[in-house]
């Protein structure tokens, strides 16, 4: 009877995923031109930044519109921490990089750049009203790093000569906060990036003078996309010698960043920037909302799996279900963002798009937790039941079904909507691999609005709104079905 | 003839302690045999083996000429055969009264849903529980719970009932309540094997009492033997104890 109510939404759930999955992934372009992923920084202006409608310009990303068309190719352009992009390139998951990437002598061992398109080199900035006059006056304290950049690279190489210690931030706003904010003392930052968010609000000032000068550069895998690489260096030449690349830096260097990103009086109140950033707010909630129902189903498929393999009186299968569950719950969720979404790749060389990616990242962890409850529910349901089950001619799989996890399922229930709390909560944690989800929505917003206190508090509101929403129809649920 | 049950040299352990130490035991159709002995002798779990809900270590076991040990048995098919009844009812506390006795039928395909329910209606009418057939378990007192369980066993029309302690839970004045339902089985030609400490039960209704001590049967016989005249030791030591109280 209800049996098959349940049949036709799992179809329906399983329908909806691989829609999600096959549309998340590339498929094949209609049109004859080539296709590329490439990928950028989520926040680096002048080089990228989202506008006001949340829509990605800057001197990298107008460059690489203005040479696709001429060069006649085409891209998807998929923001992510430059950290994950650029392990992403080398893991196969994206073509090419066009994310103010210094081209270095270590860089150069595993990539291929295209012609230098930007002079910059590396600078220290502290505190608008820090009294460190030089990078001797760092010995002891602590500087900020951004992860994977040519800066950080930088600070390392003279860290030693300085005696400073450093952290780490993924992305550059939060980083200028921090040292704002006298967390941190200082950080190391590419000149231009750093004057024009000087220039643009943020309140440091440059320390020395830049160093390690060198170019950025678009880059692609060692030996991979020549192809790529050729239609860049013929579309730079070109934009380079009639003078749009002029007027494209133009653009950008020198101007106000709310040309672009709207005006800061907006930025003074929470309905203003609400207002504002709306649509954004809402496709981040809605990313997160799928990301967490879709989560929680596919784990609970999978924990339940599991959950009913670790308890039945078989060796292999017991070992088996505590294996997973003992890797999937031990591992960090970042750990096994990562390494499904870029380690994998790199093995097999197949891509896996971020959201699905997302998704089997959820199900392994949310779903070893979700298998551990369940086995401890099943097993808290009284052994007589099932011997009474069994003596009635009842097979094991049937006296499972009808008589233990009907029983054994009430006593999960609390678990399960705290899990879904948990899960919801844990979608933050892939905004690492560039999904684009409420926490990362607050992240690039905060890029282009230095807004740091407005927006967490208007994102960690948005959360404990959903929260109470979920938790309230889980228990209506709970109440209607579950028979608590 | 075939004995309905044929147990040979049936031994049990569990790690090194052996349970079962080499039991022989034929039981025929309509023959009511009642095991009794002291608490650890191995009768429960000698009953358990029966259905297999306990793995024999060595010897067979056949019913109605069907060989449990072998490895090409349907033990869920011979168990539809064998109905048991606990001592602690284990009645499946999410389900009605009614469900509970129609669940196995309705599953194994042995009747349609309505003829379960006119079935478990009939069978609930015959331990004296009609008006409970959509109670929950939590709403019955134990002798309630214990005629449901009873019930429940005969849904699936075996030939053969097992009872496991059925009355060491029941508070006193509901043990006979569910004596007379055992009783009213005995007397309908039902092959039962009942491990239990009412000796009145034993006394009046067995055809054949088994003494069990230390995982042996000890002595065997019928009702005026074993307990008027019994030659092993600890059969005597027991029956005195017992008995004399």
């Amino acid at each position: 009877m209800h049996s098959k109510t349940w049949m036709k939404y799992f179809m329906l759930t399983i329908a909806l995923m691989v829609g999600i999955i096959t549309t998340g992934t590339d498929i094949a372009h209609a049109s004859k031109e080539p296709h590329y992923v490439i990928t950028t920084d989520t926040t680096y202006p002048p080089f990228e930044l989202q506008d006001k409608n949340g829509k990605y310009v800057g001197i990298d990303i107008d460059i690489l519109k203005e040479i696709a068309k001429r060069e006649h190719f085409t891209y998807k352009l998929v923001p992510i921490s430059f950290n994950s992009g650029a392990q992403a390139v080398l893991s196969g998951q994206f073509d090419a990089i066009m994310a103010g990437m210094a081209i270095t002598p270590a860089r150069k061992e595993v990539y291929d750049f295209g012609t230098p398109y930007y002079k910059t080199g590396v600078i220290a900035a502290i505190s608008k009203n820090s009294n460190i006059k030089s990078l001797d006056d760092l010995r002891g304290k602590t500087v900020a790093l951004k992860t994977g950049t040519g800066a950080a690279a930088y600070a390392l190489s003279i860290q030693k000569q300085y005696g400073f210690k450093v952290t780490y931030f993924n992305d550059s706003n939060t980083m200028y906060n921090d040292v704002a904010l006298g967390n941190t003392v200082a950080t190391f930052e590419d000149e231009p990036v750093m004057k024009y968010a000087i220039q643009n609000g943020v309140k440091l000032k440059i320390l020395t003078k830049p160093a390690n000068s060198g170019y950025y550069g678009f880059g692609v895998k060692k030996g991979h996309n020549q192809a790529l690489i050729k239609k860049f260096n013929a579309g730079f030449a070109s934009i380079k010698e009639d003078g749009t690349y002029d007027k494209i830096v133009a653009k950008y260097i020198g101007a106000k960043e709310s040309n672009f990103a709207g005006s800061a009086k907006v930025n003074n109140s929470i309905w203003g920037l609400l207002k504002q950033n709306k649509s954004q707010f809402l496709a981040g909630i809605g990313q997160t909302l799928m990301l967490t129902i879709l989560g929680i189903i596919l784990a609970t498929i999978f924990g339940v799996a599991i959950g009913i393999l670790a308890i039945i009186p078989n060796k292999f299968s017991h070992g088996f279900a505590s294996t997973i569950i003992y890797i999937f719950r031990g591992l960090p969720l970042l750990v096994l963002a990562f390494f499904i979404y870029i380690g994998i790749p790199s093995l097999t060389g197949h891509k896996l798009s971020a959201l699905f990616s997302g998704l089997i990242t959820l199900m392994l962890n949310e779903g070893a937790y979700i298998a551990a409850f369940v086995a401890g529910g099943l097993k808290a349901v009284d052994n007589g039941q099932m011997e009474a089950a069994r003596s009635l001619g009842l097979s094991y799989g049937k006296a499972m079904l009808k008589v233990v996890m009907p029983q054994g399922i009430k006593l999960m229930v609390p678990s399960f909507v705290n899990q879904f709390i948990i899960t919801l909560k844990d979608t933050s944690i892939l905004s690492a691999i560039g999904i684009i989800e409420l926490t990362q929505t607050g992240t690039v917003i905060i890029s282009r609005n230095s807004q740091g206190f407005r927006v967490w508090f208007l994102v960690a509101l948005m959360y404990l709104i959903m929260i109470t929403l979920l938790t309230f129809l889980a228990k209506w649920a709970d109440k209607k079905f579950g028979g608590n | 003839m075939v004995a309905k049950v044929s147990v040979t040299d049936l031994h049990k352990s569990y790690g090194d302690n052996e349970v079962l130490k080499g039991i022989n035991l034929a039981v025929e159709a309509n023959e009511v045999v009642v095991m009794i002995g002291p608490s650890g002798s191995g009768k429960s779990t000698f009953l358990r083996t029966l259905n297999k809900l306990e793995e024999p270590t060595t010897g067979s076991i056949a019913i109605d000429g069907i060989d449990l040990t072998a490895k090409d048995t349907n033990l869920n098919k011979v168990r539809e055969n064998i109905g048991m009844v606990f001592q602690h009812f284990n009645l499946f506390p999410h389900l009605t009264v009614l469900e509970n006795i129609t669940l196995a039928p309705i599953e194994l395909g042995k009747l349609s849903k309505a003829e379960a329910q006119e079935l478990g209606l009939k069978l609930l009418d015959r331990v004296g529980l009609a008006d409970k057939a959509t109670a929950k378990p939590t709403q019955l007192s134990g002798g309630q719970k214990q005629r449901v369980a009873i019930a429940r066993a005969l849904a699936m029309q075996p030939s053969i009932m097992l009872f496991d302690e059925p009355t060491s839970a029941l508070d006193p004045e509901m043990v006979g309540e569910v004596l007379k339902v055992m009783r009213d089985l005995a007397e309908d030609g039902m092959t039962m094997i009942v491990v239990t400490h009412e000796m009145g039960f034993a006394k009046q209704v067995a055809d054949r009492v088994v003494f069990f001590a230390d995982g042996y049967i000890r002595e065997e016989g019928t009702p005026e033997q074993v307990f008027n005249n019994p030659q092993d030791p600890r059969a005597q030591d027991f029956l005195n104890k017992v008995l004399n109280v």
